[in-house]
Parts: C-alpha cells; structure tokens; sequence
C-alpha cells in the first residue's frame, strides 16, 4: 500500500574497505526503505557504518571502498548500476548532502556567494525558465518557493524560441542564492554572499550549507550529523530549522546521527544501526516505547533520566568490534545480554513481530 | 611495564613501521628501479679501486688525448685520430681511459656527498633542535643567521669559499658542507616547534624528565620522517653541487678522479669530443637520480596522512 | 630584512677583506690612468688606513653613493656600470626561464597529482626528477650539442649557441631596456626580436628543465594534500564536473605554496644563473661574477652578493603580498 510512496529502498547492501591490514567489512548487508516526505533517523554509534551508507548512496566513497552486493533503489532504478556520470547528473539534481563540520567543508578560498551559485548554475535549464517566468510575469523576482514549484515543469515554460542572455541567468542565479539565504533565516543575505566561511559563524555556516543542498531542490536530503559540531543551543536552532524545512520542501531527508535525541526531534523513523546492519526499524514513539533489538534496549537504558536519581550510570558492556575480524552471524553477540547458541550461525532475518517495527534478532520469531 | 618491556615494545613497533614503509615502497615501481641504481653504484663505489688501479689518474699520456674508437658511433674529426686499442668511452684530455677514470670517481663523489650530507645534517639538526626547543634569544638568533645564510645563493657562497680558502679536496667538502646546513635548521625548527606544544611534552615535564632527554629521546625520533626525506635527497644534490664547483675550476688539480673534474676537460672540446662531457655527466645524473627517485617515493610513503 | 642585508654584508666584507689571502682593496680603486700622487688621498677617502672595523663604515659610504671602484678586467670600468650593463640580460633570461618553468612544470604538477601512481604520474615524475637531476653545466652543453652542432652537421635549421644576440645585429635597435627581447619588441623590429628569441631558447630551457620538476613536484604535493580534504568531497557531492572540482575549488587552494616557491625560484635563478650563462656565454651578471672571482675583483663579488641577497629578500616580501591576494583568510 506504501509502494508508490517510496523514494528509497536500500536491499542488502555489503562493503568492504580495502586496507593494508585486512578487509574492513563496514557494511554488511543493509536493508531499510525510505517513504516519501518522510524524515528517516540512522542512528548509531561512530563506526557502524551510517555515514558509509550515505556516501554509498551517492557514491562518493574513497578509492579502496568496494561494494561486495546488493541494491540501492532510488524511484526504482539501481544506483549500483549507474555510470559515474549519471550518478554525478543525479547528485547535482536529485541528491543534497550536508555535511557534518562545516569549517572544513566548505572551500575556505572562496566566498559563500560562489560556492551557493555553482550550484543553481549547474540547471542553466531550470534558470532560464525561472527568467521567462518572471518575464511573463512581470514581477520584480522570482522566489525560491516558486522556483521549488517549478521543478520537473520547465518544458512546459520554455519554448524552443526564448531567448535568455547569460547575464540575466545569472542575475536569476544571485537573486535565488539571496532567497534561499532567507529561508534558512540568514538576516543580511547580500552581505554573506560576499564573505568567506572563516568570516561567519559555526551555526551560520551550517545554515549555509543547507542552503547550498535547498539550491538543488533534491528528492533526497542527506543529513550526516549537521549537529553533531555544533553547541547544544545551535543544535536546537538548526533542528527547528529542519522541521520548518521538512514542511516546506518536497524532499524526503535521511538524518544520520549518533545522539538519539536528534533523531527523536526530527525523525518520522528512526532506524538504529549497530556494526554494519540495520538491527531495528520504526516509528520515533514506538521505538522509545516498545525497543525491541537488545542493542537499542541497551541504548535506551544508557540514557540517564535527568528527573531519576541514579547511583550508578548504565553502560553497555564490551567494546566496539573490529570490522577486519567481525564476529560472526549476529554481529552483537558477543555483547549481547540474551545471547543464544543460534547468534553467532549467521545474520538473523529481519522481521516485523509487530505492525511497523522491523528488527533483526533471533529472540523473535524468523517466519 | 618495566624500561625493558617498553623499550622491547617500542622495538617492535619501529620495526612493524619499517616493514609497512617497505612495503609502500615496493608498490611503487619507480622507487625501486631507484633504489637498484643506487645501490648498483654504492656496490660499484666499494669495490671500485679493486677494479680499476688507482694510479691511473696519475698518467698523463698526452699522445693518446681524445680518444674515441667505438665502429658504431663517429663522433667527429678529433675521434678518428690515433690509435688502436679501444676504450669503451674514449679517453679524456690527457690520455686516461675515461671508463676507468668514471669508476675511480664514483667512490670519491658519493664518500664526498656522504661525509657532506651527514655533516650538514648533524650540524643543522643540532643546532635547530636545541635552537628552537630552547626558545627566546637563542632561537631568535639562529633563525637570524639562518636567514642571513638563506639569502646568499648556495653556488656563489661556495664559490667565494672556496676561491678564499683554497683549493684543497678538503676545504671544497667544507665550503659545501658551509652552504647546506641552513634548510636543516629550518626543518627541523618546524618540527620541534609542532612538537613541543603537544601533551606528551608536558606529560613528559611533568614526570621531571630533563630537557636534553626530551628533545633526543622523544621529540627528535618523532620528527625523523622528514629528515629522511631531505636526506636522501640532498645526496643527489650535493653530488650536483660539488661536481659543480669542480666543474668550474676549482679542482687542485687534474688528477683527482672526479666526475665533474673530468666533465670539464671536455668544455673546449665539445663538438669534437662530446663523449668527455657526454659520460661523466650522464653517470652524475644517473646518481642523482637513482637517489632524487628513492627520496621522492620516501616522501610520499612518510607523510604521515597517508599511512593506514 | 635589513638585518638580513646588513648581515650578508658584513659576512662578505669580511670575507673578501678580512681573511688574510684578501688582496689589498687599493687596487680595485685605481685604473691605470690614476696618478701616483693621487694614491694616497685615494687611500685616506676609503679609508684603507683604518683598522677594519672602521673600514666597513667608509666601504658601506661608498657602497650607498654608489662608487664601487673599478673592475681592471673588465677593461677597467667603473664596477657598478659593469654590473648594471649586464644585469638586463640576466633578468631577462630569468624571466624567460619562470615562464618556462611555470608552462611545463604546472601541467605536469596537475597530471600527476590528478593520476596518482599511474602511467602518467610514473612518467611525469621521472621528467620532472631527472630535471633536477641534471648538472646546469652538463645539460647546457648537451642542448648546445644536440640543437647547434648537430643540427647544423645534419642540415636542419638550427639554434645559435652563445651570446645573446648576433654579433651583427647588436647595434641595430635602441638600448631602451637593455634586453634584446624587449628591445626588439619596442622597436618593431621583427628580425632583431626572433633573433634575440633564439638566442634566448636553448638557455632558458636550459634553466627551466631544472627547476620545472622542483615545481612539479611541489604541486602535485599541495594538490593531493587539498583534494584530501572535506570541501572537495562537498564539492563532488553538489554534483559539479570533474573539471570545476578541480580548476576552481582545488587549483586555488593549491597554488599557495607553488607561488611562494616560484617567487623564491626567480630570486634564486638570478643568482644561480651563473653556470648557465658561462656555458651559453651569456653576456649576463652570472657569468661577469665568475670572471670576477677568478681575478678576485672583490667589490664586483661583494656587489653581485648583496644584490642577489636583495633581490632574495624582496621577493619574499613579494611572495607574502601575493598571499593577501590568494588566501583571504591572511590579513594584515
């Protein structure tokens, strides 16, 4: 019944990273799908592969990165399949990435006008019909609201007679990076288009960078832990600036975070990722409710409730496995406080005990 | 865990290290093919005077100068003149077979360029070091005359060294030696300065180790990459320098097996017989080379970003 | 930076009159026309008199009004004309080589740093490693061997392998500047300028070939170490060709430490230029210093030095400025 409303579907993706010492197994066949308008939470700890997931998405993984199987579905074609240049059309018009720091994510050379415009610059399309549809009708600007609207429609604007002048696309260009500043709640858009990332501050450069992703007007947003370097009362600013997004724009975002309580702001779904799989996945309120997976419950526990004394602050017991020599079949197991003799055989199969709430664990039943 | 048991650790680290350098190294096709040269002409150096009698530098047989008789290459009028038995290279201006002349050279040259680099190395790396660790006045001062070194073109310090102190082998090492310490300073003076405001330092202080042992014992170790590289590297240099400097006349006399002396009998007689110019240069460039290419691949493999 | 110059100075005053092989200074400041009775106001206005620490004070006097004696082997002319007459050829052929260096060595900078550890990189890195290799004097004669001699013994078109201009065109154009190149392009005479042209390939090249691998390298270091970084990963991932990624948010990232290098190269082939002018008889600076340090013409060595020091100077200053323009992160 959700079919037609699926953006993404990620099906059993396996990758190793290459390196001197062995096969780092970083992923080891992920699986979860992604709705339209929704906003999905990874989340997981540093190493178990959340941003690897993302990067694959867009292919954007270092030269020893090698994808051992699976799909990524994307509006039903697999990305797997496609050639680096169609990828790169695609990153361009349908994928936005933000990025965790960004002090040294964006280019410390050149000033946040360029590096926002490149990016509308890249649809010299969808520019011009902004141009003719501000000629025709006769406004002074076009506004980023109406430039969002015409996505998909520029065919039916242009004719194969318009005539748009390079100056006046880039003017269009300029006027767009002016408002998409605004709807990121940047005041003084002018004057930020004409300085450089060392000039402004750490909240504001992250609002820069959403706005450099809104440019591209994506079907799919990438968060990757866009709080994570940022003070806890920016974390709270840009989070209220994403859900105010989320209702505006047309994309679907995958929010990848390491801090449960980022996702649980912002998030439809969370998905928790533990060593390279996905090990449970529901909505937001179930989750906190009902955990299922013994890692989340682990994870729940370890958030010390501020309104209960406690004596002693929870933890889950071992350390982080080594990805070159993973343990086998469950890759918890050897954490894990319910373990069976069946866990370490192989991977549990992921199944939904319950409407909406996937988990891959043996204690429910693999029918 | 006890000084041995550390000490035993550390050990096998490095030694984990070395392996994974060469490792890297053996990758890279070029720096191979380098190192082959290189110690093809290290081996070629330590066996040279059992090869070839030394006391060829000194015969003078001025009737069978410029010699080249070689069926397949004519090289011009002068080479058809004279006689018979073949030198595989032809012989230089003074009747020396210059094959056996470029064997003897070898040795000096690299024994020259070694004695320099390490000089200039140990030099330049101990007065940084301290320098820089130090602080304050004394570091004010070295960067002071280390600059004042830096803007005198090597070759012209060399040059009016050496025309001042005279023209001994001996004084021609140290005129070198004089100009190549400076970029030691200033390497190892970015080093130390990176270190010394780390936390192990202050660790270190703290548990009241002196200065001395924590300038040699950890942040010299710490900083060695570099000076590797700039090690290797400056071989190839020097070799260019100090054959330079013979090249130009400054050589005592013609009787020293050198291969830039011996390059430059052949200035007035570069068209008729380039092989003088020709084969004594091309071996300074091999050399050169061989250790340019070692040095170049260890940079690549050192820089500390890029090891896993 | 004065310090700097002042200590250079004081280095070679005491090293061409302080040491005890230095030759009398009186001798540098008489020509053959100066009258025996003359000699000893000479001696007192230059203070040879003095002991020489005062010495150093009048020779630092005579350094500012500009009288630097005469050089008797150069057919006796006062010693600053000598070295200022030659000094165009030297800074032309200077120019000619950072040209050089710059249009072959960037390339191959960005190929191999675009190619890492492939057949291009392999090859570039061996270009542009035995260019530094190579012995200035060693590869200047081989050019002449290959490209006069050869050339002319097998009946090709070739080029010249001295001096700086034919001998026979040497009046033909205004001294404007002193370089032939220039001179002939402000003259509008086409003959005069491909001649000076000529004469100026095989040295210039000559020069470059050494330096444009030090460039390369260099570049194809900054390049790799930027496009490590987070914001070219940014970059790719808004979807931008190739192309941009690298020409517009790599290249100027990159460029900063190749500028500081070439700034420092062009000082540094001023002074160095030397061998390469005494092998293609270049009538420059270079060439008129080994001559002087052969004869001993101490005030020629110690001007040669101090401007070559200067001019190192300067174009660190340079270097810094051109920092302002590329890095606007550095203010002052």
């Amino acid at each position: 019944m959700k079919q037609n409303n699926l953006i993404l579907e990620v099906k059993d993706l396996r990758l190793d990273f290459n390196t001197y010492r062995g096969a780092v197994k970083a992923l080891n066949g992920v699986n979860f799908k992604l709705y339209k308008h929704e906003v999905l939470g990874l989340v997981g700890e540093s190493g178990c592969g959340k941003s690897v997931t993302a990067l694959t998405i867009i292919n954007l993984l270092p030269e020893n990165a090698e994808v051992k199987g699976g799909e990524i579905l994307f509006k039903e074609e697999d990305l797997l399949k496609k050639s680096k240049e169609q990828i790169r059309t695609m990153r361009a018009e349908e994928f936005a990435t933000v990025f965790q720091d960004p002090m040294t994510f964006l280019n410390p050379v050149l000033n946040i006008g360029t590096q926002l415009e490149e990016s509308f610059m890249l649809e010299k399309k969808a520019l011009k019909a902004a141009v003719v549809a501000q000629r025709s009708q006769g406004k002074a600007n076009i506004n980023y609201s109406e430039f969002l609207a015409m996505k998909g429609k520029e065919d039916t604007i242009l004719t194969n007679e318009t005539k748009v002048s390079g100056k006046e696309i880039k003017k269009m260009a300029q006027n767009l990076c002016a408002d998409v500043l605004r709807m990121v709640k940047l005041p003084d858009p002018e004057r930020i288009l004409r300085q450089y990332p060392f000039e402004l501050s750490g909240g504001m450069r992250q609002r820069c960078m959403i706005a450099m992703a809104l440019a591209r007007r994506p079907s799919l947003f990438i968060a990757d832990e866009i709080t994570t370097a940022l003070d806890v009362t920016i974390q709270a600013q840009i989070l209220h600036l994403m859900r105010e997004l989320r209702d505006t724009i047309d994309a679907s975002t995958l929010m990848i975070t390491h801090d449960l309580a980022v996702a649980a702001e912002i998030a439809n779904r969370i998905a928790v990722m533990y060593a390279g799989n996905v090990v449970e996945l529901t909505e937001t309120r179930e989750i906190f409710r009902r955990p299922l997976h013994p890692y989340t419950q682990l994870l729940m526990k370890a958030i010390p409730n501020v309104a209960k004394p406690v004596e002693k602050l929870e933890s889950i017991p071992g350390t982080v496995p080594d990805l070159i020599n993973p343990p086998t079949g469950c890759r918890f197991h050897p954490r894990c406080p319910y373990v069976m003799p069946i866990c370490p055989t192989a991977f549990p199969k992921t199944t939904q005990p319950f409407k909406e709430h996937e988990v891959a664990c043996y204690l429910y039943p693999q029918g | 865990m006890t000084n041995k048991e550390t000490r035993t650790s550390e050990l096998q680290a490095t030694i984990a290290d070395i392996k994974y350098t060469l490792h890297l190294l053996r990758q890279n096709p070029l720096v191979v093919i380098g190192s082959g040269i290189a110690i093809f002409f290290i081996l070629l150096a330590l066996v040279a005077n059992l090869i070839v009698n030394p006391a060829v530098a000194n015969q003078f047989n001025f009737s069978r100068s410029y010699l080249w008789n070689n069926p397949i290459i004519s090289w011009g009028p002068l080479a058809r003149t004279g006689g018979p038995p073949a030198q595989p290279l032809g012989t230089d201006g003074y009747g020396r077979d210059l094959l056996q002349m470029m064997i003897l050279a070898i040795p000096l040259d690299l024994r020259t360029a070694f004695i320099i680099v390490a000089g200039a190395a140990l030099f330049g790396i101990i007065l940084g070091a301290i320098a820089s660790y130090a602080g304050g006045i004394i570091d004010e001062a070295v960067l002071r005359v280390t600059d004042i070194f830096f803007a005198f073109p090597s070759l012209v310090l060399a040059l009016v060294f050496a025309a001042l102190f005279g023209r001994t082998l001996d004084t021609l090492t140290l005129a070198v030696l004089f100009v190549w310490w400076p970029p030691y300073v200033r390497l190892i003076r970015g080093q130390v300065l990176a270190e010394k405001e780390k936390t192990y330092v202050e660790a270190l202080r703290a548990m009241g180790a002196g200065h001395l042992r924590i300038l040699f014992r950890h942040i010299l170790p710490n900083s060695i990459y570099p000076l590797i590289v700039q090690i290797t590297l400056d071989i190839g240099g020097v070799i260019l320098t100090f054959s330079a400097l013979m090249f130009l006349g400054f050589s005592p006399t013609p009787a020293i097996p050198e291969l830039g002396n011996l390059a430059s009998d052949g200035i007035t007689h570069v068209f008729d017989a380039p092989w003088l110019i020709l084969f004594p240069g091309l071996t300074i460039v091999l050399i050169s080379l061989a250790f340019n290419l070692v040095g170049d691949g260890l940079r690549d493999v050192l820089d500390p970003r890029l090891r896993r | 930076m004065i310090f700097v110059l002042l200590g250079v100075s004081v280095i070679v005053f005491i090293v061409s009159r302080g040491v005890p092989s230095a030759i009398n200074p009186l001798g540098q400041y008489i020509t053959p026309k100066t009258r025996p009775e003359d000699i000893q106001q000479i001696i007192k206005m230059h203070g040879f008199d003095q002991p020489l620490p005062i010495q150093y004070f009048y020779w630092l006097r005579d350094a500012f009004q500009g009288d630097w004696g005469y050089s008797f082997w150069a057919q006796g002319l006062p010693t600053n004309e000598v070295f200022f007459s030659r000094f165009p050829y030297t800074i032309e052929l200077s120019i000619a080589s950072v040209i050089l260096t710059v249009a072959i060595g960037l390339p191959l900078g960005i190929i191999s740093a675009l190619k890492n550890n492939k057949i291009p990189d392999h090859i570039s890195r061996i270009i542009a490693l035995t260019g530094y290799s190579t012995p200035a004097y060693w590869f200047g004669f081989i050019l002449q061997l290959v490209f006069f001699y050869y050339f002319f013994l097998w009946g090709l078109p070739h080029l010249p392998s001295s001096l700086a201009i034919s001998p026979i065109l040497e009046r033909a154009v205004p001294q404007v500047t002193s370089m032939p190149v220039l001179d002939g392009i402000l003259a509008g005479n086409l003959n005069y300028t491909l001649d000076a042209i000529a004469h100026l390939i095989l040295p210039a090249f000559s020069l470059a070939f050494i330096s444009l691998g030090y460039l390369a390298r260099i570049i194809r270091a900054s390049m790799l170490e930027v496009l490590r970084q987070d914001y070219i990963i940014m970059a790719r991932s808004k979807g931008l060709t190739e192309r941009v990624v690298i020409y517009r948010h790599a290249l100027k990232n990159a460029l900063i430490p190749a500028v500081t290098l070439t700034g420092l190269f062009f000082a540094g082939l001023l002074g160095g230029a030397m061998i390469t002018e005494y092998v293609f008889s270049w009538p420059g600076v270079g060439r008129a210093s080994l001559m002087a340090i052969s004869q001993n013409d101490t005030n020629f060595i110690m001007l040669y030095t101090l401007i070559t020091a200067a001019i190192i100077v300067v174009a660190n200053l340079i270097v810094d400025i051109a920092y302002l323009f590329l890095d606007p992160r550095i203010k002052y």
